[in-house]
């Protein structure tokens, strides 16, 4: 039962998963009688962490901005972006270091 | 190197099932156990484990363990780590939670986990080099009623699977995740359970990715104390 099915991807079990369901799940026994060997709590927490890092930034959200052009115009185009910005940049030079050229040869 | 004993699962006392694995028996229940080097589990590197690390080679070892089980007999997985005091103390908690024990193993008999997670599809990119400020507004006002949409689409298809399954959990999600979700199956419903996400998913066009069959891990959520 692997493969795409249609829209629905059938995965094999991630470590994530894994990791999520063997680590966070699951009876947990009280008292005298048992003797965790790990400090659960602390591992439960670390894997959380583990498995938000493990998903990928797109995955949480974390940078929704990048495909939103009115923060990232460069995202517009992939061929756009620093040297169209460095031509422009030239280009405003240019016409600073005329502008200024005009205004000095203008005074008096 | 100290040796402990380790527990994986409770399940029924059925000797032919169980002939493969220790176990420990009481009045009709049964702890599958092994003796364990105590040394394996300190000082284990948490912060990144990769498939070949310490920390992800003891948890597939122990899933492997509990699956094992679960091909033969309902069972109710143990959280990772759970090391008993002696064989005796194995006796004590499996009279003291006998009840209960066996009522969980009725429940998740003949059920199978099966995960599901819903994403938002892409937005499409946005060409804003000859686009006006209201048309941006109102492009931007379209992603987000589709976002909305898209949450709505994705509570209906936990509400349809909800419905074809015994019991169902969901999870907290962030970002373009719009449903993590967990349902236990009747193993004569899982074609029509399969069937139904095809089919819900296809529709409403959302990208979808199953796990799974899973042990009962995230139905047994529940703490078993020393009476």
């Amino acid at each position: 039962m692997t493969g795409r099915l249609g829209q629905v991807d059938h995965r094999p079990s991630s470590l994530a998963d894994t990791l999520e369901r063997v680590l966070d799940k699951g009876v947990v026994i009280v008292g005298d009688i048992a003797v965790c060997v790990v400090d659960i709590e602390l591992l439960t927490l670390r894997v959380r962490l583990f498995i938000a890092s493990a998903q990928t930034a797109r995955e949480m959200g974390m940078d929704w901005w990048t495909n939103d052009p009115f923060f990232t115009p460069g995202a517009v185009d992939g061929t756009t972006g620093m040297k169209e910005l460095a031509e422009q940049n030239a280009e405003l030079r240019d016409r600073v270091a005329s502008l200024e050229r005009v205004l000095t040869e203008g005074r008096p | 190197m100290s040796l402990g004993l380790y527990a994986y699962v409770i399940t029924r006392d059925r000797p032919d099932s169980l002939a493969g694995f220790r176990s420990i028996a009481h009045r009709g229940l049964a702890l599958v156990v092994a003796e364990v080097d105590l040394d394996r589990f300190t000082g284990l590197d948490l912060d990144e484990p990769t498939e070949d690390s310490r920390l992800a080679v003891l948890v597939r070892e122990h899933d492997a363990v509990v699956r094992a089980v679960f091909q033969l007999e309902p069972v109710l997985p143990l959280r990772f780590g759970t090391v008993l005091d002696g064989a005796d103390a194995a006796v004590r908690l499996l009279g003291a939670r006998h009840e209960e024990a066996l009522a969980w193993l009725d429940r998740v008999d003949g059920r199978r986990e099966w995960g599901l997670r819903v994403r938002a599809a892409a937005p499409e990119p946005v060409d804003l080099r000859d686009v006006s400020g209201t048309a941006y507004l109102a492009q931007r006002r379209r992603r987000l009623t589709a976002a909305e949409d898209a949450r709505r689409a994705a509570s209906a298809v936990h509400r349809a699977m909800t419905s074809h399954a015994a019991e169902s959990t969901c999870r907290d999600h962030a970002g373009d995740l719009l449903l993590e979700a967990a349902y236990l199956v009747d193993t004569g419903r899982e074609a029509d359970f399969h069937a139904e996400i095809h089919r819900l998913t296809g529709e409403l066009g959302l990208p979808a990715e199953i796990t799974g069959p899973w042990p009962p891990y995230s139905f047994t959520k529940l703490e078993f104390a020393d009476a």
